[in-house]
Parts: C-alpha cells; structure tokens; sequence
C-alpha cells in the first residue's frame, strides 16, 4: 500500500499521455484532411494558376485604380461636360434612379403578393389548422423546394418565358417570398395560443372564422416583422435580377460593365448601396417599433 | 345596469373609415405599380402558358448523356463554396476582433466601422461577381473573389458580436496572471470565440454553396455555368435534372453541416 500513490499517480500519467497523443493525431488529421480539401478547392477556383492567381494583391490595385472615377477637386462642381466634375462621373443619374425605383417596386409588389400567398400556405401546413397531414406534407415539401432553387436560377428560366422585363422579376421574387415567408409563417401559427381556437371551436366556429378571429390577431404583428424583414432581402435580390434581365437596376450594371465603365459601375453600385441602406434602417426601426408594442400589449 | 356612468364608447366609425381609406390607397399605389413595371394580364398570360410548355418539357429529366461534365461543375462549385467561406472567414476574424467593443474601446471608431460593415452588406453577390469577373477574366477566381467579398461585412458584424458576448472572467484571469494583451486573446478570447465562429462559418458554407450556384451566371464557372447554358437553348429536361441533382447536394451539404455543427455545440 505505501508504493499505491505513486502506482496511480504513474498510471495517471501514462493515461494521460495516452490522450494527448491521440488528441494530437486527431488534430493532425483532421487539419491533414482539411487542408487538403482546400487545396484542391483553391486550386480548383485558379488561386495557383499562373495567369490569374499571380500576384492576386497587384491585380486588385490595377482593378481599383481602374474603378476609381476621374476627379479633379477644382471641376467637381462643374456640369456633366466637364471632365472631372462629379455629375459626369454620375452622368445618368436621372436614368439610374429610374431604375433604382424600378427595383423598390419589383421588391415591394413582389414582396405583397409573396406575402399573401406565404399566409395562404402557411394555413395548410401549420399542424395546429390543417387536419390532413398530406396537405401539410406537399405544401411544406413544395415549399422546401423553393427555398433550395437560387431565385437568379428562378429569374433565367422565367425571363425565358415572360420576356426581358420586370414581370419576369415579380414572379420569382413572389415565388421565392412565398417559399421563405410560408416556412416562417407556419411556424408563427403553430405557437397560435389554442385556447382561443378550443373557444371559437366551443362557440360552433368555422375554419375561416377561426383564422379571422382566433389567429389572425395573434400573428399579425409577428407577420408584419417579417414581411417588412422579407422586403429589406427582395430590395437586394432585386438588384441583382436586371443582371440577368429581370428588370431594374441590375440591367444598368451589366450595360456598364459591357462598356467597361468601371467608374460607372462604382457609380450606381454606391447608389444602390445608399438605397439599401436606408430602406435597411427605416425597416428596421419600424420593426424594433412593432416588437416594443407587441411586448406592451 | 353595466354602464350607468361610464362615458359612452367612441363610436368605432372613424377609425374603420381611417382603415377602409388605407387599404384601399395602398391596393391603388400597389396597382399603379404594377401599371408602372408593365405588369399586363395579357403578357402574364402568354408567358404562363409558355412556362407551363417548359415545366412539361423538364420531364422525363436527362443528363444528356454529360453526367461527368455535370458532376465536376457541381465539384466546381462546393470548391468555389470553400474556398470563399475560406477567404471570408479568414479576413473577418480579424475584422471582427477590431469591431468588438470589448477588445478596441475607441467609440467613433466603432461605430463608423460598425456602420461601414452595415453599409456593404446588402450587396448582392452577384452584382459583385460581374465586376470582379470583369476584373479578373472568366473562370471561378473572380466568383471567389466575389463569395468572400459579399460575406465579410455580415461575418464581421457576427464574430464582432461573439466576441463581445464573451465571459470577461478568463480575461481578467490571464490579466491577472500577467498574461499580455496577445495571450488574453489567445488563453481567454478564443477558446471561447472557437466554437461560434467555426459554427458560423458551416452557415456561410452552406449559403454559399447556394450562392455560388449563380455565378456561373456572370461567367463565373460552376454548375450556374451549365444551367445558364441550357436554360438558353431550351434543354428544360436537362436544366430539370441538374436542378434536381443540386437539390441533393445541397441537402447532403445542409446534413453534413449539421452534424458538424450539432458536434461543436
């Protein structure tokens, strides 16, 4: 017994060592296995080719150089024939926010119809209101489906069919609103209090009585949040459809870099981005007001 | 009996009337917008009728007798995936060790960068990638460029927030023990950080491998790439099954990164 701490002690140790050793051989492999991968993936995406990998930091200096506009401080002010001035560095701007509130109305129509059908499906396959569980199956599934299809995916096929245009924009956006909005929706519904429906039940309710009057005033205001949330996402996704000509700004940037007018693209980019942005923070105080106001109540 | 002294109700009239009006301005800015993109019943129509002629042609799906093209361009773009979420969580730890309110105390400073992450976080990516492809010539290098570049403002403000929800004690215990600045972040900070971040970084993974399905769209490489392709010459049974193929993928990608995930946490 008088050699048994240092027994234990000595088993402890080797124990010990025992993990560690396999600790390090797990992390040798794993960042072994990891780097490899993304090797391959970095060699695969031309990070090593010699052409473009080369001097990567070089070539986004030349591409910034290329990208900033022609300024001189004493023109900025000048008109748009002025070489130097601000306003022929933003020489369409009147054609550009044409085509930024092309995109606000391609977001904010497609965000409404989206919506709507977004409550319609989220009806069917919230598990507290639908009964059939195979309705709530496809519609969820439908929806799922949607969601993984990249709506610029979405976009090319439906300008395919609806012509160059902005209708071919609202339609995926609506589509791809109703896939995002409907998941979120349902799950709104299926946190519905069931006490209020158990009531309008007991009072001999029908279903559309029971969605106007016991639902509706529980989930319209968490509805609303994410709506408002949905429109800030489809401002920018509708930015990006005129790249593949679905309408609205998109379709300026694709003309400015057919030009190689980087100046210009930076251009509209920044506008873009200002636009974004400040529909970004309006949306966002309106929604930090809906919560203050749905926790008072 | 109920009302003795009560003051009467308001009458509910103005308010419904207030309400009526709303509804009906809004459904008329709604229709005016509609007007003003152009939107007619006649073209929704013909162009219904057309997309149902495309959804009916995507069956039977084939692989047009290119499956290993197929398959390599779907490879192309999870490469494309890792690599961007690489580049992007690379760039943004750091960034996101600057923003922390905890580790840079500077107010100005971080509310402008705060705000500048903010600003450039709406861009989408692919009005990144067309410049950047423009930039760097075809292929996925410039779509790279673009992944990392749409996510670091987003990732930044993440990581920023991570680290500044962070238990101060085993700070204050390296502090104490003498540690220096460097050691706090590395014995203190970063245990802690690990987990959320590399959890984060899977989320961005996983979008970006939607993501980086549409740049072939700008001349970026990938399976956008082969989609584009057949969406234009109308091969819909083709576009049909390659959909579907990265329906799977991504399935398989979110499941994966789950477990993963579900293991860190």
């Amino acid at each position: 017994m008088t050699d048994a701490p240092d027994a234990v002690v000595s088993a402890f140790e080797a124990e010990r060592r025992r993990l560690l050793h396999r600790q390090w051989i797990h992390a040798l492999l794993g960042v072994g296995i990891t780097s490899v991968i993304l090797g391959l993936s970095f060699h695969q995406s031309q990070f090593f080719d010699p052409e473009i990998g080369a001097n990567p930091i070089g070539r986004i200096l030349e591409f910034l150089a290329r990208m900033a506009p022609h300024l001189r401080t004493e023109a900025l002010l000048e008109g748009r024939e002025v070489d130097g001035s601000l306003a022929s560095w933003f020489y369409d701007l009147p054609g550009w926010l044409a085509a930024l509130w092309e995109t606000i109305e391609i977001a904010v129509v497609a965000t409404v119809f989206g919506a709507v059908a977004a409550v319609f499906a989220s009806f069917l396959c919230a598990r507290n209101l639908m009964p059939w569980a195979p309705v709530r199956f496809l519609v969820r599934r439908l929806l799922e489906a949607i969601r993984t299809v990249p709506d610029l995916i979405m976009a090319l096929i439906l300008v395919a069919a609806f012509g160059a245009g902005a209708t071919a924009g609202v339609i995926t956006l609506t589509i791809a609103t109703l896939g995002g909005l409907g998941k979120l929706f349902a799950e709104i519904n299926e946190e519905v209090d069931p006490r209020q429906l158990e009531m309008l039940d007991a009072a001999g309710a029908g279903p559309v009585s029971k969605i106007r009057f016991g639902v509706l005033p529980q989930v319209l205001p968490n509805y609303a949040s994410y709506i408002l949330l949905r429109l800030e996402i489809n401002v920018a996704a509708a930015g990006a459809l005129g790249i593949v000509g679905a309408g609205g700004i998109g379709l300026e940037l694709q003309r400015a870099i057919t030009y190689t007018e980087f100046s210009t693209y930076l251009a509209i980019l920044l506008l873009m981005v200002l636009v974004i942005f400040v529909i970004d923070m309006t949306s966002e105080a309106i929604r930090h007001n809906l919560l203050l106001r749905a926790e008072k109540s | 009996m109920m009302n003795q002294d009560a003051t009467p109700l308001p009458s509910p009239l103005p308010g419904l009337a207030l309400r009526g009006l709303l509804t009906l301005g809004g459904i008329a800015a709604l229709i005016a917008m509609m007007v003003d993109l152009g939107i007619s019943p006649v073209a929704l129509a013909g162009g219904f009728t057309k997309l149902g002629v495309f959804l009916l042609a995507m069956f039977p799906p084939s692989d047009g007798g290119d499956l290993p093209r197929i398959l390599k361009s779907l490879l192309e773009t999870l490469a494309m995936a890792l690599a961007g979420t690489t580049l992007a969580v690379l760039v943004a730890a750091p960034l996101g060790f600057l923003g922390a309110r905890t580790v840079v105390g500077q107010p100005a400073f971080h509310f402008l960068f705060r705000r500048m992450l903010d600003f450039f976080r709406g861009v989408p990516v692919l009005v990144w990638a067309l410049i950047f492809v423009a930039a760097f010539g075809l292929g996925p290098f410039g779509g790279v460029i673009a992944l990392a570049v749409a996510d670091i403002p987003s990732l930044s403000k993440l990581f920023a927030e991570a680290i500044e929800n962070c238990d101060r004690g085993p700070v204050e215990g390296t502090r104490a023990a003498g540690g220096s600045r460097l050691h706090e972040i590395r014995f203190a900070l970063a245990p802690q950080v690990a987990p959320i971040l590399a959890s984060q970084s899977l989320y961005y993974l996983e979008s970006n491998f939607r993501n980086a399905a549409v740049l072939g769209i700008v001349g970026a490489g990938g399976i956008g790439f082969e989609l584009e392709e057949r969406i234009r010459i109308f091969a819909f049974d083709e576009v049909a099954f390659i959909v579907l193929l990265y329906m799977v993928a991504v399935a398989l990608l979110d499941s994966l990164s789950r477990r993963l995930r579900s293991a860190l946490a």
